[in-house]
């Protein structure tokens, strides 16, 4: 290059560098938002942006543990609002980097469903740090051309029938919990078993794992392994349902009776957030819990809003793809927690892998 | 030293050499010094201890999971050498117009990216893999074998294709330098065939079989990938249990603990790797 | 040729019995052909140079008698035995390799032990033997060195060790001096004949340079193109070149080209441009052929008139060297040059000379076929 188009270059480089921060700047307040991608694609939030004088910065996360590890290093007013999973929103309150929810900003809080209400995930001394925002299950899904009924946990632990053709996600707290659904062990107690019923588990996880055909890391595999008839059934996630159904495999999904485990993400809001970034920030919560956000999400997603505020914009179908046409599925649910010994599961899990 | 002063290239590398040195040590001392904390929680404390250490000794599972991450590269290497060992002496011996195109060839493979060749392996060994359906047009088998995929098998079979260039190009650059005449008068001197291999060629083929297995030994000891996606429910490894203890247990001091045994271990194989090379004395000694 | 009987090897006494043949020995590459079908033999107990430039053919003849090439057709025997069928480390041959081809991870002693493990020899002796070997030729202080750790002659010195301690009926010997500076090589040539007289064995040796050939040799095997241009001892083949290839090659004659006008017994006469003149000549010139006349440097000299009973040449200084003891002029006879050895004062480039031979000393050769229509055009 030659030495004077470099100095150009450089020139225009330091311009545009110059002119970013005041381009933004054109709306009085943007909100930096550390989120998944799904959840922030540029149509569910035009609705939002088009009102108002706020513009929002967004910054994808990989995984959960990466949230964490990002705010920890960039500190609590690095991020206005970020977006934790229920079970991991105590991380971050252990760590002091939230600051309570103000429901008199968020007044579509008063729609979440019950189950959402009353869980203590999220919360510390009555205040909640993380309001729950969308959900799903984590269902069995499997090939119902090659099994005679549907199947429940047990599956996974009892009989000869599908032995080689079994999966199981890799991860210690889903796998345990299951266990623990399978030996009849309460959702109460689930979390603090004491040695002796961890033992237990192990017992039956080592059986588990002599019907496994793997253990699955990423839902693409796990897809994958259904399509090539490799794995007949596995602790999955809703994805290859639909997307094998849709290619013509006849797929089934079951909800155990023994329990069924739910995910939900929150919306958290650092600590040092404040003023009228804090203002325009309670805003945007207070809009990804309304009726217009809920009915992209549940259409483009498809995830369920932790809110009954879209419910009735939707088909009975679109219903039914996010578990919301029959509401006592939430009955059986078992959210994820964060158990106080969750070293020692991951210990036990991998002792189990290893045997 | 022939020279007391630098020149002016020791003083441009001098910086570059330096970051270098700093960027490679940094994260390692920085590992180093939480494998001697510990973790309540989310809290890191800062007090020292060898309860990591102490942990990992007690620990069946960790003790295991390394010695078969070590074992599985022992296996690997021995593998690869054994095969690489013939396509080395061809490409460097039999070979001569075509010799870059074939070194490229072999490379090939590691153009395409992990994934792809161990989905390729998946393709080539599932139930409905080339493989089971040849087998059965054959009516060698009634149904497919399952063992051949999610199995040590697999995961070993996919290994050694995976790292093999490695050890042939280490190989290769050896029997490059193995002058033929040294054959000659191995035969010259009433050596036999086997003789001629086992008194010349492997002493002289040393320097590359260590390098060569030294390079699969570091990449198969931190490969969870393959054994991972092949290796069907023994697939963990001891990386991938790092990883959990970084990722969901969130028990840093613990993984820093067992990525630096591993380490020192590895460090332990590459010395004892330069001495036999030194000890093979095809490194020039000063007379 | 010496005729001293082996001391070592059996059957050193029969002499009838040569004791290495080739037979119409022929190397083929492809479609180049190295060796175009030579016949020679060796003799017990002698020291036989295979001379020619790069590319003659002498290598790989070389190579085929170690058995490191293939014979493409033609045969070699060993003491009557078929040796081309038999695999290389089968053979009671030994080689000394040009550059060595030392054992770079063995000692010293285990290189020269090396060979020992694969003969009928007890365990016990191999040291024994193997120090020996190191004695004869003054490397037993280094025993224990490894190869790179030895300068280049004393490398030399252990490969010879190598080879010998083996006892082979033949032993070859590759270029073996090659990489030795000019002083380090006088000093192996005479101790590489003194080594063959100790030893009674025959050594085959390998090389492009003349004087080296005439300094060992019993017996000179000139090369050229594949072919043998002539066999002989050094003397014959110094004294009366066969061919213009050879009468240059050995001794740097100047040939002028002629044609056999009459042949006599031993003699002929020849005519060329500056002349007809009456030579002793070799066997193979017929009457009506051409020829060359071979003029050596030291035969001819610088005349003030023309002398009595001499052949006389017209000339013109070109170039003089210096060289110590005497010059070597370079003349200009028109078209040809005539090399002369000078001791006096020498007259001064670009003078007019008179040069002057005795015709009963100098000779007539054969004409090389390739340079004969050079030569018709240049004296036409």
């Amino acid at each position: 290059m030659l030495r004077r188009d470099f100095i150009k270059s450089a020139m225009a480089g330091t311009a545009l560098g110059a002119l970013g921060p005041a381009a933004r700047a054109i709306a009085s307040t943007d909100i930096l938002w550390m989120t998944w991608e799904n959840l922030a694609k540029d149509d569910y939030l035009a609705p939002f942006l088009d009102s108002r004088d706020i513009s929002i910065t967004k910054t994808f996360i990989g995984t959960d543990d990466e949230q964490f590890a990002k705010l920890r290093a960039g500190g609590a007013s690095s991020v206005d609002l970020i977006t934790p999973g229920l079970d991991k929103v105590e991380y971050y309150t252990a760590s002091d980097l939230l600051q309570p929810i103000d429901f008199e900003k968020v007044p579509n809080a008063a729609l979440l469903y019950d189950t959402f209400k009353a869980t203590s995930l999220g919360k510390v001394d009555g205040e909640t740090y993380g309001i729950p925002f969308y959900w799903g299950i984590n269902p069995i899904v499997y090939r119902a051309d090659l099994m005679d009924e549907e199947p429940d946990w047990s599956v996974f632990f009892e009989g000869d029938a599908y032995n080689g053709k079994l999966a199981m996600r890799d991860y210690a707290l889903e796998g345990i919990m299951i266990a623990a659904m399978y030996l009849g062990i309460p959702e109460d107690e689930m979390f603090h078993m004491d040695d002796k019923q961890l033992a237990e588990i192990k017992k039956v996880l080592m059986i588990q794992k002599s019907k496994l055909r793997t253990y699955w890391n990423s839902i693409g595999d796990l897809t994958n392994l259904f399509a090539t008839g490799e794995v007949v059934c596995a602790f999955s996630w809703v994805p290859p349902y639909y997307d094998l159904k849709a290619k013509g495999i006849e797929m089934g999904m079951a909800k155990p009776k023994q329990g069924v485990i739910g995910w939900c993400d929150t919306i958290a809001v650092p600590k040092g957030v404040s003023g009228a970034r804090l203002d325009a920030t309670f805003e945007l919560v207070n809009y990804l819990l309304g009726e217009e956000y809920g009915k992209m999400l549940a259409v483009g997603g498809p995830y369920a809003q932790s809110t009954s505020a879209a419910r009735d914009l939707l088909t009975e179908e679109e219903q039914d793809k996010i578990f919301i046409k029959d509401l006592s599925v939430m009955d059986n649910f078992v959210w994820k927690q964060n158990p106080p010994r969750y070293n020692e599961w991951v210990a036990l899990w991998n002792e189990v892998k290893a045997s | 030293m022939r020279r007391s002063i630098l020149s002016v290239g020791d003083w441009l590398a001098l910086p570059v050499v330096a970051a270098l040195i700093a960027l490679c040590c940094a994260p390692l001392l920085i590992l180093l010094a939480y494998s001697f904390f510990q973790v309540d929680f989310v809290t890191i404390s800062h007090d020292l201890t060898l309860a990591n250490y102490a942990k990992i000794a007690g620990s069946e599972t960790y003790r295991s999971l390394i010695a078969r991450a070590f074992g599985s590269a022992l296996l690997v290497v021995a593998l690869t050498a054994v095969i690489a060992y013939p396509v080395a002496w061809f490409i460097a011996k039999r070979v001569h117009a075509a010799k870059s195109t074939l070194l490229t060839l072999l490379l090939v493979p590691l153009y395409s990216g992990d994934l792809i060749r161990i989905f390729a392996w998946r393709v080539l060994l599932g139930a409905e893999g080339a493989i089971n359906r040849s087998l059965m047009w054959l009516n060698v088998i009634d149904e497919p074998l399952s063992g051949l995929l999610f199995s040590p098998l697999a995961t070993h079979i996919a290994l050694t294709y995976n790292y093999l260039p490695f050890m042939v190009i280490g190989l290769w650059l050896a029997f490059e330098s193995l002058d033929d005449r040294w054959l000659e008068a191995a035969a010259d001197l009433g050596a036999p065939t086997h003789a001629r291999f086992l008194r010349v060629i492997l002493p002289l083929t040393v320097p590359g079989l260590v390098a060569g297995g030294l390079m699969v030994f570091v990449m198969v000891a931190g490969d969870y990938l393959t054994p991972q996606l092949l290796g069907g429910a023994s697939g963990i490894t001891i990386i991938s249990a790092i990883n959990d203890l970084f990722g969901t247990a969130f028990d840093w001091p613990l993984g820093s603990a067992i990525a630096w045994t591993m380490l020192s271990i590895l460090m332990l194989c590459f010395g004892l790797g330069a001495l036999a090379i030194r000890r093979s004395s095809l490194v020039a000694e000063d007379v | 040729m010496t005729s001293r009987s082996s001391r070592k090897l059996e059957g050193g006494g029969r002499s009838a019995r040569p004791l290495l043949e080739a037979f119409k020995l022929t190397k083929t590459y492809g479609t180049v052909q190295a060796v175009r079908g030579v016949d020679f033999a060796l003799s017990e107990n002698s020291y036989v140079t295979l001379l020619g430039p790069s590319g003659c053919g002498k290598t790989s003849i070389l190579r085929m008698i170690g058995g490191f090439e293939s014979v493409s057709s033609g045969a070699l025997s060993l003491d009557g035995n078929r040796l081309d069928e038999t695999a290389a480390n089968q053979r009671p041959i030994n080689t000394v390799f040009q550059n060595y081809a030392l054992f770079p991870h063995l000692s010293v002693l285990e290189n020269v032990a090396f060979g020992l493990s694969y003969r009928d020899v007890a365990k016990s002796q191999i040291k024994a033997l193997a120090m020996d070997a190191l004695k004869t030729v003054q490397m037993e202080a280094m025993a224990d060195r490894r190869p790179r750790q030895l300068s280049g002659g004393q490398q030399q010195r252990v490969a010879l060790a190598r080879a010998i301690v083996n006892e082979p009926r033949l032993l070859l010997l590759d270029e073996p001096l090659s990489a030795l500076d000019r002083r380090m090589r006088k000093d192996m040539q005479i101790e590489l004949k003194d080594l063959q007289r100790r030893l009674g064995m025959t050594f085959l040796h390998v090389t492009h340079d003349q004087e080296e050939a005439f300094a060992l040799s019993d017996q000179i095997i000139v090369m050229r193109d594949g072919r043998i241009e002539q066999q002989g001892s050094p003397e014959a083949i110094y004294a009366q070149p066969e061919t213009a290839y050879v009468a240059d090659f050995i001794g740097g004659a100047a040939c002028i080209p002629a044609d056999v006008i009459v042949r006599e017994e031993t003699n002929v006469v020849l005519k060329s441009a500056f002349g007809t003149f009456t030579v002793p000549s070799v066997p193979s010139l017929s009457m009506g052929g051409k020829a060359v006349l071979c003029l050596r440097p030291e035969q001819v000299s610088v005349v003030q008139a023309e002398p009595e009973g001499k052949a006389t040449l017209k000339a013109r200084v070109v170039h003089q060297v210096y060289r110590g003891s005497d010059w070597l002029l370079e003349c200009d006879c028109g078209d040809q040059i005539v090399q002369v050895l000078h001791r006096d004062t020498p007259p001064a480039v670009g003078d007019d000379v008179i040069l002057a031979f005795d015709t009963s000393k100098v000779w007539a050769a054969a004409a090389d076929p390739r340079v004969a229509t050079l030569s018709e055009t240049g004296a036409a």
